[in-house]
């Protein structure tokens, strides 16, 4: 439950057992160092909700309890960017092939890019899948196996149109810049199991970052320790090491503040901060020696990998994107809270992520092939290994594409009004389809759902009341949802 | 206490809860919230002990303690102190030698003159200018997705820094910055568009998205100045009437209303320095073509069609800049293929071609007209009239719909002789991508065919990068030794030239809010463009007073006359936010622990009478900056130790009451320049275009962090281009804001990403052998001495027995550089004490 007390240096014990920092009681942390390390404006939701407390500053990725008994412990979220059209994955709308190549009755004469042109068929075969018979695509045949066991959402919608704050508000609620990103305000919430490691790990496509970059992973104005820490197979995390400098000169070093840092904190008795810093410093020591045994998949059995396609020599960009899949399950595995996997990086006319404005059947056979077969291989080496009953996946992406082509085009626009996520693993229905577009998959009917309700769902999942999940910024109470939020109870097991 | 709470009470708590709300409301006698309260006219107190006061305020702040049972902590060490006040006034540790001279001072007004001396220093500036770009959210980018680069951001920057520095009086400063461009600061309105935006092209094109765009900005400006100068958050009445507060949404987009003329932009200013040195450009400009002209007779002269396997002679293609020269030649065309890129379609910023007087015949202005293959077009960014309309860059460029090829064709209004043409990717140095690689540049004959005069098959080979300096060394090593030094100087001269023209060029223009005929502006339900109602005239909310004018007052009239309200002496709300905003500074917590919210869910103060009379004594200053610092600092309760008392917080555990100085860790920018300070780097230099904390300055694609800085990178922090969301790989994780949404107060968070940036990376490993470098420069080898002089420089303090013996045992094994590693890391060294 505590790893790590054991490693924590006697000053810092005996300043954490005179504040009680080691009971089990939460309320024996009291409100006394936690005013001082969060400031004031830092509260959770009331105490009258008998909620989580914050963290405190010597353990901030200490596991905290929920508001409610929770279906799922971790999350793992695989974060499709550029906006995957629903059309030609999991919302057959078998109509559009009548209406090939024939202007929309009543359609937009513009959309976000320009003029619209005429309505475009699915660009792929749908098959019935598993034994719900549902319709999925050929373009992606490994996730369409799972289909009996996924949920969803075919109904959700966005505020914007746009990447930039689209995807601000998939990760935030929020359309504007600024504001905390789900897996911070699930790190502040819960914390972690495993202390040798961030509560929120990011792990990047090989392509390079999402069109929104650090806004989905950043902790807005909840404190610093939320934000996810960036990783990826290629990229491991940042100052690990010293670079150049010996061992025995590191342990010089190391001794020598550890002697600095004990002398003044005996000059400055009952300060926790003080504390709460050497003890950062002993995470941080752990860290270093427990990230790099992580990363290094040398240890994966060969058919391990190949399931994931991690060992696909012909497609360098699967079998990175299928290393980051890998590593999600590892972090999953040392109980990191919650991870996000990007599949897809930055504005590029469609090349690297899947905003298929132009040709979008060409850049879908490209970016299905590097997403499909790691993606499925993950969900079931997760159920494989039994860690699919405490762990909820995601799949997400920020918005869906419009039913006809752009003029002059070979690809599909944004389209924010009625779109398809996913969810699959604990506490989530199996093989259930929620929502419904119209018959030609324009926008949202029945069931509609923004996404505030999508992250509601998460964080309910979570054993988190959405509406008290809260931290009091500028003089608003915030929320990963706004104002709004109902949690999607029709794909909850 | 919760399982014996019985029914009924719960029942009574919620009723008196009702009761009391409805008094407040009723309209025979509505309570005024106290922060909209006129200032009220207090005496100090007489608490018993008041022979401790140095200052009026000690005495608000002792009644205060008297009342809780506390008394103050003792005065601080004398070197805490001036270690205090210098971080606190400037950000920057103590030299040992000013340690030395005040220890040494025993004159009675010692302090004072340590004070008088720190507020004068232009350190000081740069410090408190942080706290104000801190609220306003600065940054040098534009947010959102694209990220991209907000070049002339920085002159906002700079006039904030100055006027701190020379105490600028308050409502002149917020004059100015609502409407500088009508008193002769014209780049102080920086601050109506430091927020993140989405520029045109990245807007959709339905109208529907373009509404909601431009409703997104306005409330960007409206949340900004209600929040800096009201410390308001007016922005949930967007949507709805506020839940708690008297802001109706009415009251919000009357607010809206004073900034429907405001649009996001770079505008070229207008005072006079900038009208002089447009003068100084054009001089430039023309020098620096004459140079090219000749430089270009040296080049060597393309040879097209040259074999395989014959000695490349020409340098190899470069995204910023490339010449090709050939025989004077007449013609009425020139058409430019690309035949090969090294990614995706080719883009080409500007195509120029110049006649023998180093005139460019390509400019759309002269009367050259331009077609193409095919052309990706993005609105305002790629447009095949981009290619020459004189303006380099690629937010103005051509972009081809074709991987790896298109052809572009200049067609001159006659006969032109012309002996050379320029092209690059990217003048502006951001881009390197879709750079044709090989490519042919041909003139036309009067027969309507063909000749080709210049091609890459004589350059030397594309091997990537995006190089600046070899240019010139490249074209160099092909000359014979006298032409080369004439080459040299000419090259030299056009680089100074290029440099001054940059400069000069930010210099005059400014992101600083373009001003037109203002919007109407609607009530929208719900906040939705698509919904809206009556039409809403520039008013002040309603509960803080009266500003009412008519909904079509002209654009300059709406902000100047809501400056002039805010800016008034009345405006005590005005005041008091300010006056809290400088008091935080202080001591970590302001007398209002909310300090962007004065509302009724923000906290209320501490000390009501205190804040009261020291926003009364700053108006009656003239607002005063400088005024209220020296109050503060010479307090006593200012001068008090930092040391715990395990008596007093259990009774007043967040120290509001101010039983002792709260100590608290630096924040990201003073523990990055107190390295620099402390390892002898930091360079001084001030203002300007901000250093590089990555690879890039702005843009969608991942950050690469700059690891060993060259020395413009060893400025002050808040000299760096700060990329909006992309926090510093070292120090961002010190809580240093993103500057997404304001941040009013600085958090304080602890975390092992922390630790692991400030004890591993480069950053910490080069300060910690310059800080080395520089002791053994002044303390000899002794390594006793060694020790004595990195204590004094980085804690202000000689080391104790146990320290110096545990730190020499470390230095002699492994050097004096561990020992420096572990200073910067130490607690002492990174919290204010």
């Amino acid at each position: 439950m505590n790893p790590g007390i054991d490693a924590l240096s006697m000053q810092g014990h005996g300043l954490l057992d005179r504040r009680g920092f080691l009971g089990r009681s939460a309320t024996a942390l009291g409100s006394v160092a936690l005013t001082h390390l969060l400031g004031r404006e830092g509260l959770l939701a009331a105490p009258t909700f008998g909620s989580a407390l914050p963290s405190d500053p010597a353990h901030p990725y200490r596991p905290r309890p929920p508001h409610f008994p929770p279906r799922a412990r971790n999350v793992i979220v695989i974060f499709c960017a550029g906006a995957v059209s629903q059309l030609e994955t999991w919302d057959y709308k078998p109509e559009l092939h009548r209406w090939d190549d024939k202007p929309m009755p009543g359609g937009p004469a513009v959309t976000f890019q320009g003029p619209a042109g005429n309505l475009a068929r699915p660009q792929y075969t749908f098959r019935p899948r598993g034994q719900t018979g549902k319709r999925v695509s050929d373009l992606i045949p490994h996730l369409a196996e799972l289909t009996d066991d996924i949920a969803f959402v075919h109904s959700l919608t966005s505020k914007s149109n746009t990447h930039g704050p689209a995807e601000n508000f998939l990760s935030t609620g929020f359309a504007l810049d600024g504001f905390p990103s789900i897996g911070s305000w699930i790190g502040y919430a819960l914390g972690t199991e495993n202390q040798d490691l961030p509560a929120f790990v990011s792990l990047l496509d090989p392509r390079g970052v999402p069109q929104n970059g650090s806004n989905n992973w950043g902790s807005g104005f909840l404190p610093a320790t939320f934000q996810g820490t960036t990783w990826s197979a290629q990229n491991p995390v940042r100052h690990l090491a010293a670079p150049g400098v010996g061992a025995p000169a590191d342990e010089a070093a190391r001794r020598l503040l550890g002697d600095l840092n004990q002398r003044h904190l005996e000059q400055h008795p009952g300060d926790e901060r003080l504390a709460a810093r050497i003890a950062s410093y002993e995470l941080a020591a752990r860290m270093q020696l427990s990230v790099p045994g992580i990363s290094d998949l040398s240890t994966e059995p060969a058919h391990v990998l190949r399931s994931y396609g991690a060992d696909d020599t012909r497609n360098p960009i699967k079998a990175g994107f299928a290393r980051n899949c890998i590593l999600a399950r590892r972090l999953v595995e040392k109980g990191v809270r919650f991870v996000q996997l990007f599949n897809g990086a930055y504005a590029s006319g469609g090349e690297l992520n899947w905003d298929g404005h132009n040709k979008l059947k060409e850049q879908y056979d490209r970016h299905a092939a590097i997403l499909d077969q790691p993606a499925a291989a993950l969900i079931r080496d997760l159920r494989q290994r039994g860690l699919l009953e405490n762990t909820l996946v995601v799949w997400c992406t920020e918005f869906g594409r419009m039913p006809f082509f752009q003029k002059g085009a070979q690809g599909r626009d944004h389209n924010p009004d009625g779109f398809t996520c996913w969810m699959t693993g604990a506490g989530v229905r199996r093989g259930v389809s929620h929502g419904v577009t119209d018959d030609l998959g324009r926008a949202a009917v029945q069931d509609i759902h923004p996404l505030y309700d999508f992250n509601a769902t998460i964080l309910h999942l979570l054993g988190l009341y959405h509406e008290r999940l809260t931290f009091l910024h500028n003089g608003v109470q915030r929320r990963l949802t706004n104002v709004e939020g109902q949690v999607i109870r029709e794909i909850l097991a | 206490m919760r399982r014996l709470t019985p029914v009924w009470f719960l029942g009574l708590a919620a009723g008196l809860v009702t009761l009391l709300r409805a008094a407040e409301a009723t309209p025979s006698g509505p309570r005024v919230h106290w922060a909209f309260a006129p200032l009220a006219r207090a005496e100090p107190p007489r608490p018993r002990a008041s022979s401790w006061a140095r200052t009026p305020l000690d005495l608000w702040i002792l009644e205060g303690l008297e009342r809780a049972g506390l008394e103050p902590s003792p005065e601080a060490d004398r070197i805490a102190w001036l270690r205090r006040v210098h971080f606190d006034l400037t950000g920057l540790p103590p030299t040992p030698e000013a340690v030395v001279a005040f220890r040494e001072d025993a004159r009675p007004d010692a302090h004072e003159r340590v004070v008088e001396a720190l507020l004068q220093s232009p350190a000081h500036g740069e410090r408190w200018g942080q706290h104000w770009l801190d609220v306003v959210r600065y940054a040098d980018t534009h947010g959102f997705e694209v990220n991209t680069e907000r070049p002339h951001a920085w002159p906002y920057r700079d006039p904030v820094i100055r006027a701190f520095h020379a105490d600028t009086p308050f409502p002149e400063f917020l004059r100015e910055q609502l409407v500088g461009d009508q008193l002769g600061r014209d780049t102080a309105t920086g601050f109506l568009v430091t927020a993140s935006v989405l520029l045109p092209g990245q807007i959709g094109a339905d109208d529907v998205s373009k509404r909601l765009a431009r409703q997104d900005a306005l409330d960007e400006i409206v949340v900004n100045a209600s929040q800096a100068f009201l410390g308001l958050t007016v922005g949930c009445a967007r949507c709805h009437d506020h839940k708690f507060d008297p802001i109706s949404a009415r009251d919000y987009f009357g607010m809206q209303a004073f900034f429907a003329g405001v649009e996001y932009g770079d505008r070229e200013l207008k005072d006079p320095e900038s009208e002089a040195r447009r003068e100084d450009i054009r001089r430039w400009q023309q020098r620096k073509a004459v140079l090219e002209s000749e430089l270009s007779r040296i080049e060597p002269e393309a040879r097209p069609g040259s074999p395989a396997g014959s000695t490349p002679i020409r340098p190899a293609v470069k995204a910023r800049r490339n010449s090709d020269r050939f025989p004077p030649v007449t013609t009425r065309r020139v058409r430019f293929t690309v035949l090969e890129t090294n990614s995706l379609e080719p883009c080409i910023d500007e195509l120029e071609v110049w006649d023998l007087e180093a005139r460019n015949v390509a400019l759309a202005t002269g009367g050259t007209t331009v077609r193409s293959s095919g052309d990706t077009t993005v609105e305002n960014r790629h447009e095949l009239r981009f290619i020459h309309d004189g303006i380099p860059g690629n937010s103005h460029s051509w972009m081809s719909n074709e991987k790896g090829r298109g052809w572009v064709e200049l067609e001159f209004p006659g006969p032109r002789r012309i002996d050379r043409v320029t092209w690059a990717r990217d003048r502006e140095g951001e881009f390197s991508d879709r750079l044709a690689t090989a490519y042919r540049i041909e003139v036309g004959t009067d027969a309507g065919g063909w000749i080709t005069v210049a091609d890459a098959t004589d350059r030397k080979p594309f091997k990537g990068g995006n190089p600046t300096s070899e240019d010139a060394e490249a074209m160099l090593s092909g000359l014979e030794p006298r032409v080369r030094a004439r080459a040299r100087t000419l090259i030299d001269e056009r680089l100074a030239l290029e440099r001054s023209i940059a400069g000069a060029v930010a210099s005059q223009q400014a992101f600083a809010g373009i001003f037109r005929k203002p919007d109407r502006i609607h009530l929208l339900r719900r906040g939705d463009p698509e919904q809206p109602g009556p039409e809403v005239a520039p008013a002040v909310p309603e509960a803080l007073g009266t500003l009412d004018l008519p909904a079509d007052a002209p654009e300059p009239n709406r902000r100047r006359a809501l400056a002039d309200w805010l800016a008034h002496p009345d405006r005590a709300l005005v005041a008091r936010v300010m006056v809290n905003r400088i008091w935080q500074g202080h001591f970590g917590i302001g007398l209002v622990d909310t300090p962007n919210d004065f509302g009724r869910m923000g906290g209320r103060p501490s000390h009501p009478e205190l804040l009261d009379a020291l926003a009364r004594e700053f108006v009656e200053q003239g607002g005063s900056f400088k005024h209220l610092h020296r109050r503060i600092v010479l307090s006593a309760t200012y001068r008090q130790s930092s040391a715990h008392r395990p008596g007093a917080a259990s009774r007043d555990a967040d120290g509001r009451l101010l039983w002792r100085y709260p100590p608290r860790r630096l924040d990201s920018e003073p523990i990055r320049d107190a390295m620099l300070a402390v390892s002898g780097e930091l360079q001084r230099q001030r203002g300007g275009r901000g250093f590089d904390l990555f690879d890039q300055r702005g843009g969608l694609s991942g950050f690469k962090p700059v690891e060993s800085f060259p020395p413009e990178g060893l400025r002050r922090m808040i000299y760096a281009h700060k990329v909006r969301r992309e926090p510093e790989a070292v120090f961002g994780a010190f809580d240093c804001p993103d500057a997404g949404q304001s941040t009013a107060r600085r958090r304080e968070s602890t975390t092992p990403i922390q630790a692991l940036n400030l004890w591993n990376s480069r950053f910490t490993l080069e300060r910690a052998e310059a800080f080395a470098r520089r002791v053994r420069q002044e303390a000899g080898t002794d390594p006793r001495a060694q020790v004595r002089r990195a204590f004094e420089y980085a804690l202000s303090r000689t080391a104790g027995v146990a320290e110096e013996r545990e730190a020499l045992d470390a230095v002699r094994s492994h050097g004096l550089e561990v020992l420096c590693r572990a200073l910067f890391n130490s607690n002492e060294f990174l919290f204010i004490p």
